[in-house]
């Protein structure tokens, strides 16, 4: 026997999955346990051997792998919990990170906040100027040194920063990556004064063009990284201790993992591992349902994260935003674009009816939650509508007050607007599907795509009970909320399901058509620093992908498009096929006709991106067929179109589902973690993985948004 | 200045009345409307999701237009806009981009439906272009709006618009900016609205003659499809929602959209006393070879809920430095929409019927054809934006809460430099042009609760962006010494102004001297003016280094930092010129940061002390200008009260007290009028007291305040002047400060040209005879 196990350790809660060669797959759940997070991931890792009947020991000792999203480091720099670091750069240049390119002031911010220009601060404490010091050199955009590194200088600038007590030291200078003499020698002389400090490159960690995003994601990793290191050292420690003999892997930003000895040098790679974990997840369900292009909608009590999986594949991003800093790691891309079940309803001071994006929070919660919240929320109008009841979920121990909500939305919208409560909330629960429809078409129609084409996931608490009103908004038909074993444990189910994900990268700015050695010498040497890297990870591959890929962008304009290349020896006509691939790659992306082919096209960053193939990933195991139809456990007058106001509806205990069971809408089915709307015009299938599927019910005519 | 040219009046486009133009349309136009019952009758739950939705509608447009432009202004700088209009124009929602744009787009439509609905007719497919500043639609010729119609059933329905800066549209100089043009014709050629695009098919001969004026076609020709492309997505969009909620609901949104913007604003508007503000300012020189100072004058005044803006006074058009009505009221927009609108969506239709515009034909902010007008958004509207947000921030200064949106004057320009040579670093040589697009990293002006943003940017252009120094380097053949932010740059005061920043250049990979050109203002009279007693921030300063040992420097291992190491012979760069930078050379800008906020000696001297840690001003400002003595990066509190003492001293020393003042006054029910007066209402009528010392400086009626006056050496503003007025202009040019004669607080310092009208005396004075 061989297990998977991924464990995803969240701000609240720490969820594990795992599989093994059999068909086996369970799920955990257990509070997550700050400061100190390896705890928590050992008590779920027991609960998981409670479920299989066996030790943890046992367990771990027929582990194949541990892959493991943590959500530690990205708090820290959220909440700016992170040691004193020191940065070296250019003389002349330190500003950059205080200057930020202006756009510091506004990267970040959620749309409302943009036009509040005087609402907006630009000072982010990345690192105190006493921090930040300038040695003397300077190497030009054709990699020629214009003045050598002054050493007295900077050995100086060193020693200060030592003394001042930072952990560690980030190092970027202006075209390192073009030439990274000055920085290895800093690094030198940075282990000659003290040999144990913690130091990153940015020739190594981000050798991409345009300093201040590099300035930035390596002082980042400087200050993610000694935290990394001892957190990981520590929990591959006590696994190690418990029988682990397997590796311990990492999930990064890019949908992939890193063996855990591996992680801290490129810490930044791995902020994003929690917000991947669910897109990775929906491309394996994908898989196995069929599915090859799908909106991703994973909604929480405070956020909506969208991510898009088309042809199979989630779409990638180079850049990410942190703390109002562009981040250069290659990513997933994951959208948080609106707000979740604690949005609270407002109105202006026009008197219009707005949603979010402020939210109730844990503390005090929706104001049914009986925690002291007055302020209504979208979780407060589904409790009125009859959607929610006041026994709450039907796994979860917290019972709701339909007072408390009807108190809210009374007081703060009804009253105001002259409606009754139900219309109120009605009002709420259609403005809410209906704006996160405009912000899920934004990030569909952004990344260059027609959301008609596409099926929609929704997973997460707050999802299940909008997803088929959202989804009607964007014009999508078919609706997937994955409800099998792993429903309360998704993103951990894409952790165990990932493959190891290496990437490698380096800016040589030219402009097309370029000299095919040029190009062909810089991929050969990130495929030799990625094959390098996958053979430090000590797993066993079934195969090893090698993926080139090159950002191009028109001479004139802005965006920067991600082009495969083809796999090598390069010539002219590689050159020029990947120049016509990123031609058609703009035009699918801005429109027919809107490059400038005249300006010239540039090649600005190489990359390649190495996926080490792991032996098996889980498969979601079959759910028991039905042999009669779906019995509803009870019926409640729910509310889910306004125009036809409250209707006897069918609610359904999913417990008690089967697979090819179909509901007509409208439905409520209720599931131990969440609840599903089933609104009318639809009909909801089980599918044989234990999945509900929302579909208009083609007898009928689809109605509206509701 | 040129004779107007008869004819040329029939271009000029005013704001008309709505119900007006509706009638003056032919039959053959149908346009659709709906009854104010239709707008009462709207749903909340409708009203909100068909508002956000053409919130995303615009949203979406701007995208488009901005993936698809060629031009690093838009791309980079972001000085575009798009909005959506109702069926005669009016701005429903516009984008957050250039918001000067929004003061003129509507203006463009109301010409056209005026003087295009008969001939040639408009119709559906169609789409028109305009770049003629006196219609609208932009505030310079490089600003070109490309505007469709959307019909439905048969009747207008709607406008979609989108603008952007272009490169260069022709004329005399490089990117249609000629520093020593004397009229528009030495500029690109205004083009009045022609039909770009007809039954949905771009007509050949029209873009044709269109590009065919500029020195980069193809670029221009791109840029036309992009904005082509931005309205189709409108168009295309926008039916969607008429098709699902129908044409009457989504109207009457539009319409309440606006109303309620106009609503919102009136209600903040009445919520404030009634009462009058001026502000004066300056640009230094009109063109190359111009030494004169060229002032715009307002006064604001505010009754009930609506503003008045009154520019009488401002000087004759001149140079190159004018703009049309559609600069002046997008100067006007610029301020209002992020100091009173912030919080109300941007609806801007409704909030423009909230003022009127008072002003003198032929003057620098309401310039008569055929007046240059190169420099119109960067220099008059955009000082007239600069001196409404200091009249609005006066006005709002006096309550707490909306308080909170006070701003002393930010960057008051954008410092230009163009740089155009042979790059031959490749195996080419290849020509090139370059914008200077770092002075985009202006600062903001202090608050009376915080400092100014350090480069925050430009106030007019809110996503502004500069561009890393590794992207410059890599596209043009130039080596940056440095670029910084400038210690002392922002304006003293009890909060700090922003910081403006400094770059240097010299040129990397060219053999033969590269052509420069400036333009610029606020080197010899600062634009970037202090509030309630707070300093100006700095002046600008653009130096070429001749005759520099750069390379030298370099060869040796040395990297310099200061102008000082590397030339003797500093010359000092004309706000206007044409010149040029050989190889071996350095040029260097240093551009503004932003006004303080209340007196330099009331501020924190922890903050001070926290100021010179964060390198933000030097250790003899700490002392000079604040008055903190800090010693080992600790405050000496004994000291610097001392010191602080001395200055009020010296202050008192050197003034002139003019009026008499009336004892102390009881502050017990007090209001606030700004940082230092109090309005204190007594048995014989309101008087104004000093909020520190309670000293009555006068009554709300009559006569100058009792205030003491001090004038001497612009330096004496602080180390932020680093440009001596003489280099450019004759006037004299002073540093004025006023304080309370009692307790030797500043109430109010600038640097200033010394006929300045004295507005500090009238701070507080609630109604100002407005005929």
């Amino acid at each position: 026997m061989a297990y998977v196990i991924g464990v995803d350790v969240g701000g609240t809660f720490t969820d594990a999955v795992l599989d093994d060669d059999a068909g086996t797959v369970i799920a955990a759940k257990s509070p997550s346990t700050p400061p100190d997070y390896s705890r928590g991931v050992l008590d779920v890792l027991e609960l998981l051997a409670n479920q299989l009947g066996t030790s943890l020991q046992e367990m771990l000792a027929e582990t194949h792998h541990i892959a493991h999203g943590t959500t530690s480091s990205l708090n820290a720099l959220v909440m700016r919990n992170v040691p004193p670091v020191g940065f070296l750069t250019t003389k002349g240049h330190r500003d950059s990170i205080f200057i930020m390119n202006v756009e510091g002031r506004y990267l970040g911010r959620a749309p409302h906040e943009l036009q509040n220009v005087l609402g907006q601060a630009k000072d982010h404490g990345l690192v105190p100027k006493r921090h930040a010091l300038e040695v003397t050199e300077r190497i030009d955009r054709d990699g020629n040194v214009v003045v050598a590194l002054d050493e007295d200088e900077a050995r100086a600038a060193i020693r200060s920063l030592i003394a001042d007590g930072v952990a560690a030291i980030a190092v970027s200078l202006l075209w390192s990556f073009r030439n990274d003499v000055h920085e290895q020698r800093l690094r030198e002389l940075i282990a000659d004064e003290d040999p144990g400090l913690f130091v990153a490159l940015s020739s190594e960690v981000s050798p991409r063009i345009r300093e201040f995003a590099r300035h930035a994601t390596t002082i980042m990793s400087t200050q993610i990284g000694p935290g990394l290191r001892d957190y990981l050292g520590a929990l591959e420690s006590s696994l190690r201790g418990n029988g682990l003999t397997g590796p311990l892997l990492v999930m990064q930003s890019n949908g992939g993992a890193v063996a855990a000895a591996e992680a801290p040098a490129s810490a930044i790679s791995t902020v994003g591992s929690v917000l991947t974990g669910g897109v990775v997840g929906s491309a394996a369900l994908g898989r196995q349902l069929g599915h090859r292009n799908i909106i991703s909608t994973d909604v929480g009590g405070t956020t909506f994260l969208a991510g898009l999986i088309v042809d199979g594949e989630p779409v990638r991003d180079t850049t990410t935003v942190i703390n109002h800093h562009p981040i250069n790691v290659p990513t997933l891309r994951v959208d948080a674009i609106g707000s979740g079940g604690g949005a609270i309803a407002w109105l202006d001071s026009g008197g219009n009816l707005r949603i979010g994006p402020r939210s109730a929070q844990a503390v005090p919660g929706p104001a049914c939650y009986g925690g002291g919240g007055t302020e209504p929320t979208n979780t407060d109008a589904n409790l009125v509508l009859g959607i929610l009841t006041e026994r709450g979920l039907i796994g979860g121990r917290k019972p709701l007050s339909l007072e408390l909500a009807r108190q809210a939305i009374d007081t703060q919208i009804a009253k105001p607007l002259g409606l009754t409560v139900e219309e109120a909330a009605a009002a709420i629960y259609a403005v809410q599907n209906a704006q996160t429809g405009d912000l899920l078409r934004k990030t569909v129609v952004e990344a260059g795509h027609d959301p008609r084409g596409f099926v929609l996931y929704a997973f997460g608490g707050a999802g299940p009970a909008h997803c088929a009103g959202y989804a009607a908004e964007v014009g999508v038909g078919e609706v997937v909320v994955p409800l099998g074993p792993v429903a309360s444990a998704f993103s951990a189910f894409g952790l165990a399901s990932s493959d190891i994900v290496l990437a490698a990268e380096l800016s040589d700015p030219t402009v097309v058509p370029f000299d095919p050695a040029r190009a062909e010498h810089n991929f050969a040497v990130l495929e030799q620093r990625v094959r390098d890297g996958l053979e430090r990870q000590g797993v066993r591959f079934e195969t090893v992908e090698l993926h080139r890929e090159v950002d191009m962008r028109y001479a004139m304009q802005l965006a920067e498009v991600t082009t495969p290349v083809a796999n090598g020896p390069l010539d002219i006509a590689a050159i020029e096929d990947a120049a016509t691939a990123f031609e058609a790659r703009y035009a699918e992306l801005y429109g027919k006709d809107a490059g400038f082919r005249e300006a010239g096209i540039q090649a600005i960053t190489f990359r390649v991106r190495g996926v080490g193939v792991l032996p098996f990933s889980p498969e979601l195991p079959l759910v028991p067929g039905a042999t009669g139809p779906a019995e509803p456990a009870a019926t409640r007058p729910v509310c889910l179109d306004t125009r036809r106001g409250y209707v006897d509806t069918p609610v359904y205990d999913y417990r008690e589902l089967r697979a090819g069971h179909v509901l007509t809408g409208p439905a409520i089915v209720e599931v131990p973690t969440t609840t599903v709307v089933v609104p009318g015009g639809t009909t909801g299938t089980v599918d044989e993985l234990g999945s509900l599927t929302i579909r208009p019910d083609r007898r009928e005519d689809p109605v509206g948004s509701a | 200045m040129t004779m107007p040219i008869p004819g040329s009046e029939a271009f000029s486009s005013r704001p008309v009345d709505p119900g007006e133009l509706a009638r003056s349309l032919p039959s053959s136009l149908p346009v659709h409307s709906v009854t104010q019952e239709q707008i009462d009758a709207l749903d909340p739950l409708t009203y909100e999701v068909v508002r956000h939705r053409l919130w995303s509608v615009t949203d979406e447009m701007g995208e488009a237009l901005k993936r698809m432009s060629g031009s690093p202004i838009v791309t980079d700088a972001n000085d575009f806009d798009f909005a959506i209009s109702d069926e005669l124009g009016q701005e429903v929602q516009v984008g957050l981009y250039n918001t000067m744009l929004v003061g003129a787009v509507d203006l463009a439509i109301y010409w056209t439906l005026r003087h295009r609905a008969t001939n040639p007719g408009i119709e559906a497919g169609d789409m028109f272009l305009t770049n003629d500043p006196w219609v609208g639609g932009g505030l310079h010729q490089n600003d070109v709006m490309v505007y469709q119609p959307v019909f439905h059933d048969g009747k207008l329905f709607a406008w979609t618009s989108a603008i952007a800066h272009q490169p260069d549209l022709g004329g005399v100089g490089l990117g249609s900016f000629s520093p020593a043009a004397q009229d528009v014709f030495s500029e690109s050629l205004p083009t009045p609205p022609v039909k770009v695009v007809r039954g949905g098919r771009l007509q050949r001969d029209v873009a044709d003659l269109w590009v065919r004026r500029s020195r980069v076609p193809m670029l221009i020709g791109l840029d036309l499809r992009a904005k082509i492309g931005a309205n189709n997505v409108g168009a295309e969009r926008l039916h969607a929602l008429i098709e699902q909620y129908g044409p009457d609901t989504v109207k009457a949104v539009m319409k309440r959209m606006m109303s309620d913007a106009e609503s919102r604003l009136r209600a903040k508007l009445s919520a404030l006393p009634d009462g009058s503000w001026s502000a004066t300012g300056y640009q230094d020189q009109s063109h190359e070879g111009d030494r004169g100072l060229h002032k715009i004058t307002v006064t604001t005044t505010k009754t009930g809920d609506h503003l008045e803006f009154d520019f009488t006074g401002t000087d004759p058009q001149a140079g190159v430095i004018n703009c049309t009505y559609a600069g002046m009221r997008g100067g006007v927009m610029l301020a209002l929409l992020p100091i009173l609108a912030n919080d109300i969506p941007w609806s801007a239709g409704g909030l423009m019927r909230c003022f009127d515009l008072v002003t003198e034909e032929g003057t620098l902010n309401n310039a008569t054809f055929p007046a240059a007008v190169g420099r119109g958004p960067i220099g008059p509207a955009w000082l007239t934006g600069s001196l409404v947000a200091e009249c609005l921030s006066q006005m709002l200064d006096r309550d707490l809460e909306l308080g909170r949106n006070v701003q002393a004057t930010c960057c008051g320009t954008w410092d230009t430099a163009v740089i155009a040579g042979l790059d031959e670093r490749g195996e080419q040589p290849a020509p090139f042009l370059n914008i200077l697009m770092e002075p985009m990293a202006g600062g903001y002006g202090a608050r009376p609760h915080a400092d100014g943003m350090d480069t925050g940017g430009l106030f007019c252009i809110p996503l502004g962006r500069v561009p890393d120094v590794e992207m410059t380097e890599f596209l043009y053949p130039v080596l940056a010494l440095w670029r910084r932010e400038v210690p002392d740059s922002g304006g003293p005061g009890r909060h700090r102004g922003g910081l403006g920043a400094s770059v240097a250049f010299t040129p990397h990979g060219t053999s033969i001297p590269m052509g420069l050109v400036l333009a610029s203002a606020g080197k010899a009279v600062t634009q970037n003016q202090g509030l309630s007693g707070g300093h100006p921030g700095n002046t600008g300063l653009d130096v070429v280094a001749r005759r520099s040992r750069v390379a030298e420097l370099l060869a040796a291992g040395t990297m310099p930092s200061e102008l000082a190491e590397i030339s003797d012979t500093l010359e000092p760069g004309q706000n206007y010129a044409s010149s040029y930078l050989a190889p071996g050379e350095v040029f260097s800008m240093t551009w503004q940061g932003g006004g303080g906020y209340g007196d330099p000696l009331a501020r924190e001297p922890q903050a001070v002390a926290r100021d010179l840690r964060e390198q933000k001003i030097t250790t003899a400002a700490a002392l000079a200008v604040y008055g903190v003595v800090v010693a080992d990066g600790e405050v000496d509190e004994t000291a610097t009260a001392a010191e602080r003492a001395r200055l009020r001293d010296v202050r008192r020393d050197r003034s002139r007290v003019t009026g008499r003042t009336g004892g102390k006054a009881d502050l017990g029910s007090a209001r606030r009028v700004d940082d230092n007066l109090v309005e204190v209402a007594g048995g014989s009528g309101t008087t104004i007291a000093c909020a520190h010392c309670a000293e009555v400086l006068g009554d709300t009626a009559d006569g100058p305040l009792a205030l003491a006056v001090y004038e001497g050496a612009p330096t004496e503003a602080g180390p932020q002047i680093v440009a001596t007025a003489a280099d450019y202009v004759d006037a004299e040019v002073v540093f004025r400060q006023y304080c309370c004669p009692s307790c030797w607080t500043a109430v109010s310092s600038a640097v200033v040209p010394a006929d300045h009208p004295d507005h500090a005396a009238t701070i507080g004075r609630l109604t100002v005879a407005t005929g």
